[in-house]
């Protein structure tokens, strides 16, 4: 056998293959932006809706519903409360949050290497949220079961652009009401390692969710450390009901997250200008922010945000339009000037299906969530026909989003080599860049690759099927819940979870409501 | 330059000034329809006073005018050309008048158009559909009792046993509380008390095969189609109880 020495042993084309079909994104914990904000308000616009809302909190007030420890913990803390009606004096509420609330902290994942930073300069993307329904091209529509909430969990656990494994991605409408929330927690800690949420449909709920992170994390570390993150709703205008401020009593205290969120459809639950809304928003997640300082300082909050705009021919919600986003873009600001990580975005739409129409009003509100600083963008991936529906391949599609997002959050390159002089030298007048050294040393992540898009020839195209971009996520999505292999989870860990389970549920009847 | 007299509409055009009182009858109905579409209350009532002065019937100007008004009103709200807040005031104009034949109706022991008592299932607060359901049938000419959110099964019964309606009415938009639904249902039969009233159910989570599942009547996609149900449900019972 004859030595040539000096000559490096090429990798050939099987090595090829392998390294074009992995995905080219870098896998990263989170995103760290680099870009400046995108301030569509001025200072002084900013400042105006921070004195109206002070205004709303003083004046106005806020109901505090069938609950009175919290009517109470807020009289203690010095609002004015009449009935249920609680008053806060001017400035009240920014003094409390800002006196204890974190500007960021991390939320522990069971592998560390997924924990996430929220707040500052951060972006943490999340699967959709909340739908009744799920949809795919060969089922349809129909309603959710365990097995599509597994299969949703496996599917984030696998998207390199989703950095959480979210929370109730969709509803295991095949559960008894009262115990669905122990299938679903166990589904996120033992199909992925990525940082979960939590169950706020009944303080019971909540407390079982922190029960069952205390089995993974164990106890002391639970009660400092936040490992779960939950989605407190204010019940807009200007109410927050027994339900919610219940679960966000249990996760404060135990130190856990919560999001509180006015969630609004605005012309029915806000007024329809945007001033207004984000004058009506920035009072009640005050409201509630503070009220969760006053449960615990310093447990983690977020300021969330959730704003569509209703058809005022029907009713019914609207997605992707300028309005909402011109909201987001203000309360990410107000977010950032009282200190607190922001909460809002996602893929959102009112589409039925994985269309055009899907694909753009999604896009419009990605990309504004991005730009307006989002910290935690819920609803990233899935949604569907305004949040009734989670879709299997708007999923895959919306992770091709999810994976540019982070491109263009990292912002421009301004290296010596990401300011290719010697390229511009190299090439001069007249020829072309495929040949060149920088493009040779830079192509394979130069530009960002889709994982759903087809730029091929219309003959190609033709030649594989014409298939359309929904076609293409409908193989995509099964081929991922194939090549699925589960992240270890200690076996002594799973047993103490199933065996919490099976106890607990065995303590109580099923019940539908 | 000249002065222009009268108002201008949105157009530009120039609306004269008309009397109510010194239109043909004819005249005034067809008036009544654009006063409701245009949601002017005061007009409204106006209209219904001069028509029974005039020795129409409570029931005459109750389905001519009012109704007559509303449904061209319903139309176009399902055709997308009246807004929701248009509509709102439409059903407020409507209400208008039937505040001054209800008592006439009861006197004559002839029936309104129906009645019904609407809520949102215990666990459940959201209302926005419900509301606007609501409003539909007020704007179809049914007596609506809006028990709010969150109702468990006795608020339903101490509402049906107060208020006698032809219809319950109960959303849910939640599939966590969607369930509750078949709960007052049951309740219902065990009363002896389910044949007694129309059980129409709606919201986004729900379906046609789910209503059935719980046991309702009707379930319904949108408030447009609620009210046509219910009007189209109550005449069906009348008539079979006849
Ligand atoms: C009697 O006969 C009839 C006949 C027809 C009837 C009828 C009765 N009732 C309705 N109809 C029909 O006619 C109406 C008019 O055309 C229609 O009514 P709709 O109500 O369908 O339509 C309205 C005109 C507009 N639509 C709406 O108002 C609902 C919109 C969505 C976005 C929605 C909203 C606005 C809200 N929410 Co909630 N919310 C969602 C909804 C998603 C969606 N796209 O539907 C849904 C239903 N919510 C959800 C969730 C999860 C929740 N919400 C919650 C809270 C809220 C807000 C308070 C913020 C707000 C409600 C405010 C209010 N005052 O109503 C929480 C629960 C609160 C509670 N205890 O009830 C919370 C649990 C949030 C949380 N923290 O996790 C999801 C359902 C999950 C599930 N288990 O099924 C959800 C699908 C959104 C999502 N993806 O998360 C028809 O359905």
């Amino acid at each position: 056998m004859s030595e040539r020495s000096g000559r490096r042993k090429s990798r050939g084309r099987d090595a090829k293959h392998a390294d074009r079909k992995r995905n080219q994104m870098e896998v990263a914990a989170f995103i760290d932006r680099k870009i400046p904000y995108f301030d569509y308000l001025s200072t002084e616009s900013l400042e105006l809706i921070e004195h109206n809302a002070d205004t709303v909190l003083e004046e106005i007030g806020i109901d505090f519903r069938d609950d009175p420890e919290a009517l109470s913990l807020l009289k203690d803390a010095g609002a004015d409360v009449e009935g249920e009606r609680v008053r806060f004096p001017r400035g009240m509420c920014r003094s409390i949050i800002q006196a204890s609330a974190p500007k960021e902290f991390t939320q522990f994942a069971r592998n560390t290497e997924r924990n996430v930073i929220i707040g500052g300069d951060r972006t943490v993307l999340v699967p959709s949220y909340g739908s009744p329904f799920v949809r795919d091209l060969d089922g349809g529509r129909r309603y959710a079961t365990i097995n599509d909430f597994e299969n949703f969990v496996k599917l984030a656990y696998m998207a390199p652009g989703l950095h959480h494994s979210g929370g109730t991605i969709c509803e295991p409408v095949d559960l008894p009401v009262n115990k669905r929330h122990f299938d679903m927690i166990y589904s996120h800690i033992k199909y992925s390692d990525k940082p979960f949420m939590g169950s706020v449909t009944h303080p019971d709920r909540a407390q079982d969710t922190v029960d069952m992170a205390k089995l993974v994390f164990g106890d002391e570390f639970v009660e400092n450390n936040c490992v779960c993150i939950s989605l407190i709703n204010a019940n807009s205008p200007m109410t927050f009901d027994a339900t919610m401020l219940g679960a966000a009593k249990v996760y404060a205290r135990h130190n856990q997250a919560t999001m509180i969120s006015p969630f609004i459809l605005a012309g029915a639950m806000s007024p329809v200008t945007v001033a207004g809304t984000a004058t009506q928003i920035l009072a009640e997640a005050l409201a509630g922010m503070a009220f969760v300082q006053i449960v615990k300082p310093g447990a983690p909050v977020v300021f969330g945000t959730f704003a569509s705009a209703i058809s005022m021919q029907s009713g019914a919600p609207t997605f992707g339009t300028p309005e909402p986003s011109m909201v987001m873009y203000a309360v990410g600001a107000l977010a950032r000037r009282l200190g607190v990580p922001f909460r809002s975005g996602g893929g959102l739409t009112a589409s039925k299906v994985p269309d055009a129409q899907a694909a753009y009003e999604s896009a419009n509100t990605l990309q504004a969530a991005a730009m307006s600083g989002v910290n935690f963008m819920l609803h990233t991936a899935g949604w569907l026909e305004g949040g009734l529906s989670m879709s299997y391949e708007k999923f895959i599609m919306d992770c091709d989003q999810a994976n540019m997002l982070a491109v263009l959050l990292k912002g421009a390159d301004m290296s010596e080599n990401g300011q290719a002089m010697d390229a511009l030298r190299e090439i001069g007048p007249g020829s072309h860049f495929l040949g060149s050294a920088h493009t040779q040393a830079n192509f394979k992540t130069a530009f960002y690759r889709s994982t759903v898009a087809d730029n091929n020839s219309f003959e190609q195209w033709q030649a594989d099927g014409e298939l359309d971009c929904a076609q293409r996520a409908n193989a995509q999505w099964k081929q991922m819940l194939n090549d699925y292999v589960a992240p270890e989870l200690d076996p002594a860990i799973d047993e103490a979870l199933l065996e919490f389970i099976s106890k607990r549920k065995g303590s109580f009847p099923d019940k539908e409501y | 330059m000249l002065d222009n007299v009268g108002d201008h509409n949105e157009m530009g055009e120039e609306e004269e000034d008309i009397i109510l009182s010194e239109l043909p009858n004819d005249e005034l109905v067809l008036q009544m329809h654009d006063d409701l579409y245009d949601g002017l209350k005061e007009d409204v009532v106006e209209g219904t006073t001069i028509l029974l002065e005039r020795g129409w019937s409570a029931e005459k100007v109750l389905s001519e005018a009012l109704v007559g008004g509303m449904t061209i009103v319903g139309i176009d709200f399902r055709d997308g050309i009246l807004f929701v807040p248009e509509v709102l005031l439409a059903a407020n104009a409507m209400k208008g008048g039937m505040s001054i034949l209800q008592p006439l109706l009861a006197e004559t022991g002839a029936k309104p158009v129906g009645t019904m008592v609407i809520g949102t299932v215990k666990g459940d607060i959201h209302d926005i559909g419900k509301n606007l359901v609501g409003m539909m049938m007020e704007g179809a000419g049914f007596v609506v009792i809006d028990i709010g959110i969150n109702n468990s099964v006795e608020d339903y019964l101490a509402a049906l046993e107060k208020y006698q309606p032809d219809i319950l009415g109960m959303s849910a938009l939640l599939t966590t509380t969607m369930p509750y639904m078949k709960v007052v249902v049951n309740a219902l039969v065990e009363h002896g008390l389910r044949d007694k009233y129309i059980v129409m159910v709606g919201g986004a989570p729900l379906n046609e095969e789910f209503a059935d599942a719980v046991g309702a009547d009707a379930y319904c996609r949108d408030a447009a189609e609620a009210s046509t149900t219910a009007i189209r449900m109550v005449a069906e019972k009348r008539l079979a109880c006849a």
